[in-house]
């Protein structure tokens, strides 16, 4: 070929109209992230809009309400981004960290800690355990499913194990939590029904280069990623250590969403759905959908906090319940309109 | 010099309980269009997937140019070895040009970035399967053809030097499995590219490939060129069916066909019938006659008759005179072997002329010789003889104890009837 056709080739596929439409579309949806935080911060139980910065109660306001702000953004990214990736890596739009029991078993291992520990050891403590007893329940899940399969287990039998152990689990922690003392039950309750109450700076910064860490990884994974959409068999002929991503992939996914749990207790919806919107947005490919997953799910669990605080203040109702309610019926439709673009039902 | 691409020595391999290749040993040059043919399960997959080092091999060895597959970088391996799979399938919405993209994963660096190299042999793989069109489109959306063809260009974009593809046309209508053949031979021709495909299309391989691989039962039963390789007592053997090879006399080339009546015939009823046909009017009446269990023998016909072809392939015995010649002495003097063999004797719907109104004689003979006779109605309307002779003689016939008939159906009642009396 000479230089010419290249150039003309070139000129066609890579800087066509809907290159450039992709582009406007990322910065809209950026600018609709920094519109949606900048509102959340003003949103408050004591009231709508910026408080009182002379004053002591109003500085200490907002400075609550920007650590909430980053608890949100730190917890959704983590969800949204470890559902980019367990969907990705599983080839089914189900796969989600509940699904496979990730977010059971980092539960489980929260719940024993906050139990079992206190003060300094638990909070540092808390994103460790959960995610050893993730990556525990992650191995069982495989194992299960693996029986009776040559080699490789299948996406069926990986999730319905993963239910399976995911809802063993939670009937454990249910256990403990009946037997538990009275404080302990109010603990573990609390930290259950998910809350971004802001945790010690200490456990935060650790979570923090946790996640960032992980999405970075996942990020540098993410074109081997899009080649594991056509499955483990054509990844390998086409020179991909095909098991060597799908392990470094759960383990990054699973670190994400140890991390959020122990950060911020079991909210769900975030990790199944936002990767499907953010899909339908900007596409499936992996390497543009896992920084702005992240940065979708944070932004939604930051949003969703705001409302769950002001709707019935000064009575907060637990985020998980606004995740679902508020983000359903609006997803819905989303991906009502633009599934085509997301997955091939 | 053309070395050897791909060797198998003495390779076993399979599953965790199962083997599945049994001691094969082959090798592929450089350069060369390979078949691989066999029936369904006798290992052709197995045979791809301990090439490209996705299964390892129980013992033996599998070489790539001369280098144990297993020892090879899997990127490198990419580079030598391409592997177009009977369908790929992406579940989420991808565009064209993002799975070719694929095609470059194994140098595509540690940071993600992708080299101009890169863009280059993805825009070169899609211009050579005339698949740049498509590259906005998704493609889960394209035609059956088409994904075939996107397969195909992400496969090349890895610049591999061999391609195998398991029976990756087997399923697309003959007008795409045309098009990507093509594409196959042109890369084989044009750029020296090794190629092992898996194919159920006997006739079609025959036609492009240089050599075939015959598997039965995890063995390899033969190798060699087409016409070696497509011999029918071996092939029916392996496929457990019977099976012809033709030559077109015109083009040479080989076509496999499979006699699928033969599966349905009934039990033989040891009684036989010759049939006198012509111009096609045999056809239908062979295969009902060969259906319901009789024997069939046919003839008088020329050479290039429908009838002497069709009669061929099935297998029938047949009297041959050449085209455009009088019926001699040597012909008539078989038919009437035949008919003294056969128990009755069928006239088909066949148009009589000067030139075949010996056939008409040959059933006055049969009938001489206490044979039944079946004559089609209606020969006054196929009569082209001068003066209306062959009219005159089927009367005659009748009159002496010929039946006519009708359709198919009442003639099969009549033969029958007739058998048992």
């Amino acid at each position: 070929m000479t230089t010419n056709d290249s150039e003309i080739c070139r000129d066609n596929s890579f800087t066509g109209r809907s290159l450039i439409n992709a582009g406007l579309r990322i910065v809209l949806f950026i600018a609709a992230v920094l519109f949606l935080l900048a509102i959340s911060m003003l949103l408050g139980p004591s009231g709508i809009g910026i408080p009182d910065l002379q004053s002591p109660s109003g500085s200490a306001i907002l400075s609550l309400r920007f650590s909430r702000l980053l608890m949100g953004l730190m917890t959704g990214a983590a969800l949204s981004a470890s559902g980019v990736v367990f969907q990705a890596l599983l080839r089914n739009p189900l796969a989600e960290p509940y699904v496979l029991g990730v977010s059971g078993g980092a539960g489980l291992g929260a719940t024993i800690s906050i139990l079992a520990g206190s003060g300094l050891f638990v909070s540092l403590g808390l994103p460790v355990v959960a995610f050893i007893a993730a990556v525990l329940t992650l191995m069982v899940v495989y194992l299960i499913a693996s029986q009776g399969s040559s080699g490789h287990p299948s996406v069926y039998s990986l999730i319905l194990s993963g239910v399976i152990v995911s809802s063993i689990c939670s009937s454990v922690i249910m256990f403990l939590v009946s037997t538990a003392s009275v404080e302990g039950m109010h603990n573990v309750i609390w930290w259950m029904l998910g809350s971004l109450q802001p945790v010690s700076s200490g456990q935060q910064l650790l979570s923090a280069a946790l996640i960032l860490g992980a999405l970075a990884g996942i990020w540098l994974l993410s074109p081997r990623l899009n080649a594991l959409a056509l499955g483990r068999e054509m990844a390998h002929y086409q020179g991909l250590h095909a098991d060597f991503v799908l392990v470094v992939g759960l383990l990054f996914a699973t670190l994400l969403a140890a991390t959020a749990v122990s950060l911020s207790g079991m909210i769900g919806f975030v990790g199944l759905i936002v990767p499907h919107v953010m899909r339908a947005f900007f596409g499936p490919d992996n390497r543009k959908l896992v920084p702005l997953a992240a940065l979708g799910g944070g932004t939604f669990l930051v949003v969703c906090d705001a409302l769950a605080r002001t709707l019935l203040a000064p009575i907060e109702i637990p985020v998980g319940v606004v995740t679902a309610l508020a983000g359903g019926p609006f997803f819905l439709i989303i991906l009502q309109r633009r599934m085509k673009q997301a997955w091939i039902a | 010099m053309e070395q050897a691409a791909l060797t198998f020595r003495e390779v076993s391999a399979g599953y965790k309980h199962r083997k599945v290749l049994d001691n094969v040993s082959f090798s592929v040059r450089e350069g060369e269009f390979v078949s691989l043919i066999g029936p369904n399960g006798c290992g052709k997959s197995t045979l791809l997937k301990t090439a490209a080092a996705l299964l390892k091999p129980l013992s033996g060895v599998v070489e790539l140019f001369g280098q144990d597959v297993h020892r090879i970088k899997p990127a490198l391996r990419a580079s030598l070895l391409g592997v177009v799979p009977q369908k790929i399938e992406s579940p989420m919405a991808f565009t064209v040009s993002q799975i070719v993209m694929n095609g470059r994963i194994s140098s595509i660096g540690r940071w993600g970035t992708i080299s101009s190299r890169d863009h280059d042999l993805v825009e070169r793989s899609m211009i050579y399967t005339d698949v740049l069109g498509l590259r906005e489109r998704y493609f889960t959306e394209l035609s059956g053809g088409e994904q075939q063809r996107v397969a195909l260009a992400m496969v090349l974009a890895q610049d591999p030097k061999i391609i195998m593809l398991d029976e990756s046309i087997s399923h697309l209508d003959i007008n795409h499995r045309q098009e990507v053949l093509q594409i196959l031979m042109n890369l084989n021709r044009e750029k020296q590219m090794t190629i092992l495909l898996v194919s159920h299309d006997l006739s079609l391989s025959a036609s492009i490939s240089d050599r075939f691989l015959l598997m039965d039962t995890g063995r390899l039963v033969k190798a060699g060129i087409p016409v070696e390789v497509l011999d029918p007592a071996l092939l029916s053997t392996v496929y457990n069916c019977d099976l012809r090879v033709q030559q077109d006399p015109y083009t040479g080339y080989l076509q496999v066909l499979g006699a699928v009546d033969s599966l349905n015939r009934r039990k033989n009823l040891n009684r036989s019938v010759h049939v006198i046909a012509g111009g096609g009017s045999g056809i239908e009446l062979y295969r009902r006659l060969l259906i319901e269990g009789y024997e069939v023998t046919t003839g008088v016909l020329n050479r290039l008759d429908s009838d002497a072809e069709a009669a061929r392939a099935l297998n029938i015995h047949v009297v041959l005179e050449q085209p455009f010649s009088p019926v001699g002495n040597d012909a008539i003097a078989e038919a009437v072997q035949m008919i003294d063999k056969a128990d009755a004797v069928i006239l088909s719907q066949v148009p009589i002329g000067s030139g075949n109104l010996v056939n008409l004689e040959l059933a006055s003979e049969a009938l001489k010789r206490g044979k039944t006779v079946l004559l089609a109605n209606g020969i006054a309307d196929r009569d082209y003889t001068e003066g209306k002779a062959a009219l005159q003689l089927v009367t005659r016939l009748m009159n002496d104890g010929a039946i006519g008939w009708q359709s198919i159906q009442e003639l099969m009642l009549q033969l029958q009837k007739h058998s048992h009396s």
